[in-house]
């Protein structure tokens, strides 16, 4: 029997789902004789509570959503985070900077009574996750291997290692050299570098390897023209629920 | 290979055998084959001098056939026959490598003439006679020699690009953002002569970042077939550090064990060299002794102003001379002009190493633990940069890839660094090189010493691009060099060039195995019975170890656990610790897997035969040791006491519980075991392995201990050995670490300067004093 599958979204902008519907023709139509998605709000309006594999998109960012999330994890055999915000917190966590009624006021003025809010966090601070399927967006590419090694039930080797190692690979000139600044040292790869490729540099939007040099990543910032705050603002945008900005 | 074997390749088995049956009687050896795949099973087991193709075979077959014989077997000379011969294939073929063209119907006089001019030439010019043929220039100068140099215009230099871009691909260097790169040229103008460094040097050429070594279907007919694919390619600019990189490259890949992959696409490159003149502020390219080069290139051009002098470096080169270029004799002033330049360009060079470079391998040895490494190391970034951007880095993973349909799949290679956290961690999770500073140390202890001693030249070319790379400024080895200094003389060993090697084609390609009895030991090992589909015997040593491949999961090393004095299959004990281990785990009888091997030393037999033997297993080590047990008992009379010291964590983590009982009843051998902690059912001995050691009587003078078992046990056992007198050469250990290739390329098992999986995994603890990784 096929396993099921279903998506779910949390605090996000959705667009990890839209990126599941990038893979081509051929790759979706593998992908669906491979597996059943039973749930998938961007496509279909049935819906099933019985599935083996659920993928959770988005941060968790209010009250309500850790018993939803909870739920689910009960009910899956296998939980995905998919995308930076389920991975790493994500740009949601910029507003844990701020006390939360602040944040509600400056988002929800004089309604901001109505809503509640908490610090910001990824999927693993609140259930256990099996598989993480990193970026923003992820890449379509990562999303298969990540899907086929759970099909096999092996682990899905997302690399341990820094973006500089694919960006040689691709045999780019280090943004560095072209005198910008870049967190491609410190942000874990599997992306093969293509904000670099493409002329950009690197936002760490898959997080940072396991056991990043900050320090030193933080003097190269330094070196290259950055002042401290500028230098912790660029590790912000996508890491602030990480211990390094702490 | 036969000096006149020919193959014929046709379909149409008319014209097939009239070719057979003419170039018979003219004398020649020939084989036919009707189709492609036939042709190429046929090559793969025997030599030709000469392919006679008809290259219009069902299917594309004939071009297929082409590019399969240029990257396996360069060396035979292709001969096109085609009905129809248009401008596509034409140049197609050409671009393939084919010597010449014939328009059927063929005459037999034709046939026989062009054969033997082929046989007779090395390197002839190509006669193609039809209509879209490019003629070359006739040359100026009438014989082209190697070692010789000439004088070549910059018009017929751009002539000569030209020309050769239009037969093959054409890389050279331009400029990317104010840097330069390697990169296809499109025309002359792009190309630049004059830069200073490139971003990264062209091994991509030759060992690309990612490719395909293998294809493989799983399920009821399971198949493994090498890929091996090159094209035709001038790369041209390469300044002489960097031919110096690939000349090492050549050393690593092309004598023990030549690979397929990288012989293929190096034989299919010609290396147009030029020397550097505007050198990189960070280059100490002179102290290395690369900054000119007198081998490993087909041409090298050297710009003296508005001309280039050329000298040719191998016949290739002077093939390439006479056909797509005019040069002429040097002046007397142009040859002073030349030598000019170059002391010019000497002096440009900013750095330099303090002491000789033969020096530097006693001096790393002498600093191997000074606080250099640690200091230097902490602010590592462990980015890799520094191994990414290295001309003779060659470091490799090898990783399984399944489509989603789980049934087909490839096995592909990409770079890998050993400054990478992961790179010596192993699946069970022990990581033999955790820390930056032995990171360090180790990259800077290859590129002064552990790379010249295993292939005779140095690790380090001195282009300085690891300095440029590195954003944390540590990775300069001239800098680590220069900080340790210290003299005492070293030796450099001899040089070796390699041109006509033949690669092994089936070097990463497993050979297919049945599971044929599977057992559960314990919770976490099973053992695995296998039969090699080819009916063989593995053919192993007591001690060796195989590559097992689940495809679509990956390969891991195993080691064998039976003796090949026992039947025609082997025995592989497995633990369950990772992806490769838990799909064995998962298998059925009558599952296929893939073998590779067997690989290592194994246990040296010749060095214990007539002695008593002490054998000390902890743990899992039992395995291997399991097949040496067994190799003795089966050849009693050819050793003296036998003794075997068992030692498990508990009683439910023993193995092979028959084996254990039997022994300990035989008189054939003196068994004792313990466990570190016992149960309720447990009666035998509690306590760790060494306790055992004291209990038994041996004679230093004649004993051999085999150790074998987890890293933490050697330290203690070793310990209790020497308080016997053992000497060093008298105690046998056996080593884990990350086999990934099993062929002494990828780099993950390196012990300093030892590869475990050639020069080990047995190791007499002599020759481990030496190593300060090992134990």
């Amino acid at each position: 029997m096929k396993p099921k599958v279903a998506f779910f979204d949390f605090t996000g902008c959705e667009g990890c789902q839209l990126d599941v519907l990038n893979l081509d023709g051929e790759e979706l139509i593998d992908l669906l004789s491979a597996v059943d998605i039973v749930n998938f709000r961007e496509v279909k309006t049935e819906r099933e509570d019985d599935y083996d594999i659920a993928f959770i998109e988005g941060s968790i960012s209010r009250e309500s959503e850790i018993p939803r999330l909870q739920k689910i994890r009960e009910q899956a055999k296998v939980l995905v985070a998919l995308g930076a915000c389920a991975c790493i917190g994500g740009i949601n966590c910029l507003k844990n900077q701020l006390p939360m009624e602040e944040a509600l006021k400056i988002v929800y003025g004089k309604d901001a009574k109505y809503y509640d809010t908490i610090p910001a966090r990824p999927v693993d601070a609140v259930v256990s996750v099996d598989y993480y399927v990193r970026g923003c967006p992820p890449i379509t590419a990562e999303l298969l291997k990540v899907i086929k090694a759970l099909l096999l039930g092996k682990e899905s080797d997302i690399p341990n290692h820094p973006v500089c190692v694919e960006c040689k690979m691709a045999g780019n000139v280090c943004v560095f050299e072209r005198g910008m600044t870049c967190l491609g040292p410190v942000t874990r790869a599997g992306c093969d570098a293509i904000c670099v490729n493409s002329g950009r540099h690197c936002w760490g939007c898959r997080g940072l390897v396991d056991d990043p040099n900050i320090d030193s990543e933080k003097d190269i910032l330094k070196k290259y023209g950055l002042t401290v705050e500028q230098a912790v603002e660029k590790f912000k945008i996508y890491n602030t629920y990480a211990e390094v900005t702490k | 290979m036969e000096e006149n074997s020919v193959l014929v390749v046709d379909d149409e088995p008319i014209v097939r055998e009239s070719i057979r049956d003419w170039l018979k009687d003219a004398g020649y050896q020939v084989a036919t084959a009707e189709s492609g795949e036939e042709a190429l099973e046929l090559i793969k087991k025997q030599d030709f001098s000469v392919m006679v193709l008809d290259i219009g075979l069902p299917g594309q077959a004939g071009i297929a056939v082409l590019k399969q014989v240029k990257a396996q077997r360069p060396w035979i000379k292709s001969i096109i026959m085609t009905a129809y011969p248009s401008a596509e294939t034409t140049v197609e073929a050409k671009k393939l490598g084919a010597i010449d063209y014939l328009i059927k119907p063929i005459a037999p006089d034709d046939l026989e003439r062009l054969v033997r001019e082929t046989l007779d030439s090395v390197g002839r010019e190509p006669t193609v006679t039809t209509e879209v043929e490019i003629r070359p220039k006739p040359p100026v100068v009438e014989v082209v020699e190697v070692r010789k140099t000439f004088v070549i215009t910059m018009g017929s230099l751009k002539s000569m690009v030209e020309s050769l871009a239009r037969e093959m691909e054409v890389v050279g260097v331009k400029s990317r953002h104010g840097k330069y790169v390697y990169d296809k040229i499109a025309s002359f103008e792009e190309l630049r002569l004059d830069y200073d460094v490139t971003a990264m040097p062209l091994t991509k050429y030759l060992l690309p970042a990612k490719e395909t070594l293998l294809k493989f279907k799983v399920g009821d007919e399971p198949k493994v077939e090498p890929v091996i694919e090159a094209i035709p390619k001038a790369i041209i600019g390469i300044h002489p550090y960097d031919i110096k990189a690939i000349e090492l490259l050549d050393d690593v890949f092309m004598t023990t064990n030549p690979d397929p992959n990288y012989i293929a696409r190096r034989q299919n490159t010609i290396i147009i060299g030029v020397d550097c003149l505007n050198p990189s502020p960070k280059s100490f390219a002179p102290s290395m002794g690369t900054h000119l080069t007198e081998t490993g290139f087909d041409l090298l051009l050297t710009n003296i102003g508005a001309d280039y002098m050329v000298s040719v470096g191998s016949e290739k080169g002077a093939d390439l001379l006479a056909k797509h270029a005019q040069v002429r004799e040097p002046t007397g002033d142009e040859i002073a002009k030349q030598k000019a330049v170059r002391d010019e360009a000497l002096a440009k060079y900013k750095l330099s190493l303090d002491i000789p470079k033969e020096r530097l391998p006693k001096l790393l040895e002498e600093s191997y633990d000074d606080p250099y490494w640690e200091s230097r190391s902490e602010s590592c970034l462990s980015c890799g940069s520094c191994v990414m951007v290295c001309p003779t880095c060659f470091c490799f993973d090898v990783k399984d890839n399944v489509s989603l349909n789980l049934k087909d799949g490839e096995r592909l290679r990409q770079w890998d660094g050993c400054m990478l956290i992961d790179f010596a961690k192993v699946a069970t999770g022990e990581n033999f090189r955790h820390d930056k500073a032995s990171r360090l140390r180790h990259r800077i202890f290859r590129k002064g010493k552990y790379i010249l001693e295993r292939y005779g030249r140095f690790g380090c070319v001195g282009c300085g691009r690891c300095a440029t790379a590195c954003l944390a400024e540590i990775a300069s080895p001239l800098e680590a060099f220069n900080a340790i200094a210290e003299s005492v003389q070293a030796k450099e060993a001899a040089m070796r060039i390699v041109r006509e090697v033949r690669p092994e084609i089936e070097l990463y390609a497993p050979r297919l195995a049945e599971l044929v009895k599977v057992e559960e030991l314990t919770e976490r090992e099973k053992v695995f019975e296998f039969s090699l589909q080819d009916g063989k015997a593995l053919g192993h040593r007591p001690g060796q170890f195989v590559e097992v491949s689940v495809m679509g999961i990956g390969e891991a090393p195993i080691s064998v656990s039976s003796s090949p004095t026992r039947d025609g299959t082997f025995q592989l004990v497995v633990r369950k610790v990772g992806d490769v281990t838990n799909a064995l785990h998962n298998l059925k009888k009558g599952a296929m897997v893939g073998i590779r091997g067997p690989f290592g030393n194994g246990f040296p037999l010749e060095a214990l035969e007539g002695k008593d033997i002490l054998f000390i297993a902890g743990g899992i080590g039992l395995v291997p040791m399991r097949s040496l047990v067994q190799y003795v008992l089966d050849r009693r009379s050819s050793f003296g006491r036998a003794i075997l010291l068992f030692g498990a964590r508990a009683p439910a983590e023993r193995l092979f519980l028959d084996e254990l009982a039997a022994w300990s009843k035989s008189p054939e051998i003196e068994f004792h075991e313990t466990v570190d902690r016992g149960d309720e059912n447990w009666m035998g001995n509690v306590g760790v392995i060494t306790t055992l050691i004291p209990k038994v009587d041996i004679d230093a003078r004649k004993t051999m201990a085999v150790v074998v078992g987890p890293p933490i046990m050697y330290r203690f056992v070793i310990g209790q050995l020497k308080k016997r007198d053992l000497p060093d050469e008298n105690i046998i250990l056996s080593l884990e670490r990350r086999m990934k290739c099993g062929v002494g390329k990828c780099g993950h098992c390196q012990i300093n300067g030892v590869y475990v999986c050639q020069e080990g995994p047995v190791f007499t603890l002599a020759q481990l004093r030496n190593l300060r990784e090992a134990v």
